[in-house]
């Protein structure tokens, strides 16, 4: 009988053979409130769990950052934990975004490096304790979509309110629209679901114009 | 799943592979079939100086739970568990900058898994940094998630393939922990004790 591998001798294999979806596609948009109905009507129409109905989610997002300066310069390593508000016995999720890639004109999303995990409730503490530091939170709450391997969400986001009502109810949205994502979570290397985002996001206009976001234009975000 | 003791069994004049081959012979004997090998590993990370007061995390794996990575952050002042998939490995690549290994310290338990009813017994050959350091056997009662309702029934089993080796007391990390409900983390935290133990104690011939 052969001994079982390490976890590490598995997932550098797994590394070698490029089947980690380690990389994330990313259009974005948004759409103002009085025309999100319409959206979401062609979204069902477009997207492939026409039976069902699209799936809500009500999710609290915290933002974290890991920072330190060594003698290469200043280190930062910034981890997202969501949590759903409303299946609260799910597992958390703990998420690794790198700097986004976006290319030339030629190329149709953003590309950017990601790590995604399911992971227990302790995260916020294990993550505090290990140096992180909440940079910003927020609720979003909203529809999820799926056409294939692509993921469509359309969401309103909610500043934090009172952190005693951690039921989400009575929170302020920052604005009077709803982001739209397009999101597709793949190997490194699978550059042609990209093109097929283009083509799904084409789709959609002239509701919703999903673009390649330049986050550096918008201001000092980490 | 169900309630898991861990424990050392002393060597003596044996070596690490014949002590193994003493238990498998005892365990067969009593009817327990052999359902493969298992693995636990423990690799240890210390936060680097930049980040203020050194904490440190152990990343552990349990061929048991194989989709699992399991991390104990130790603060000094607090112990904070965490379970979370696979992919958290590749996180801990990406804090090189902030944690670090120290290789010499990779802990391993490996060796025969056997089933016999409703127990299911692990004879692990405990090695740090690829030096022989013991052997921990590990028998779980898997319909049980209550250590107070099965210690004395795993008591007397462990007695009757281990011998007088058995305390009459259940390890210390279960003793505070008697009436809660028993998760695969319990099962981590008696392995990382019992490394630490290992990391500790001068090695010994194979």
């Amino acid at each position: 009988m052969t001994s079982p591998g390490t976890a590490i001798d598995s997932l550098n294999a797994a590394l070698k053979c490029n089947i980690i979806p380690n990389q994330e596609y990313l259009l974005q948009g948004s759409v103002l409130d009085q025309y999100v109905e319409v959206l979401l009507h062609r979204l069902r129409g477009l997207c492939d769990n026409v039976d069902s109905g699209p799936e809500s989610f009500h999710d609290h997002e915290l933002y974290f950052v890991l920072r330190a300066t060594n003698t290469g310069g200043p280190m930062v390593l910034p981890l997202r934990v969501r949590r759903a508000l409303d299946v609260p016995d799910a597992p958390w999720q703990l998420r690794y975004v790198g700097q986004q890639e976006l290319g030339d004109k030629n190329r149709p999303t953003v590309v950017r490096s990601s790590i995604d995990m399911a992971c227990s409730s302790t995260i916020v503490e294990f993550l505090t304790e290990l140096g992180c530091r909440v940079e910003f939170e927020y609720i979003a709450r909203g529809y999820m979509f799926r056409k294939g391997r692509m993921k469509i969400t359309v969401s309103k986001i909610f500043k934090m309110g009172n952190i005693a009502n951690k039921s989400g109810e009575g929170v302020e949205p920052i604005s009077q629209s709803y982001l739209v994502e397009l999101s597709v979570l793949a190997p490194s290397g699978q550059d042609a679901i990209a093109e097929d985002m283009r083509i799904f996001a084409e789709q959609l206009r002239p509701l919703v114009q999903l673009e390649k976001i330049d986050y550096k234009r918008l201001g000092n975000l980490p | 799943m169900g309630v898991t003791v861990l424990q050392q069994f002393p060597i003596e004049t044996r070596t690490g592979p014949s002590t193994i081959e003493l238990l498998s012979k005892r365990i067969s004997a009593l009817g327990a079939v052999q359902q493969g090998q298992f693995l636990v590993d423990c690799e240890t990370y210390t936060s680097t100086p930049a980040l203020g007061h050194q904490r440190t995390v152990h990343v552990l794996h349990n061929s048991e739970q194989p989709a699992t990575v399991f991390s104990i952050l130790e603060t000094g002042q607090k112990t904070i568990p965490l379970a979370t998939d696979g992919l958290f490995d590749l996180l801990m690549m990406k804090m090189s900058g902030f944690y670090t290994s120290k290789k010499q310290t990779k802990a391993e338990s490996k060796g025969p898994r056997y089933e016999i009813g409703d127990f299911c017994v692990k004879l692990g050959t405990v090695t740090v940094s690829q030096n022989f350091k013991g052997i921990l056997v590990e028998v779980e009662y898997r319909p049980s998630v209550v250590p107070a309702l099965c210690w004395e029934l795993m008591r007397e089993f462990l007695q009757g393939f281990l011998g007088s080796s058995v305390p009459a007391t259940p390890p210390a990390y279960l003793q505070n922990r008697m009436q809660e409900l028993y998760t695969p983390m319990d099962t981590i935290h008696q392995y990382l004790e019992q490394f630490t133990i290992f990391r500790k104690s001068p090695g010994l011939r194979p």
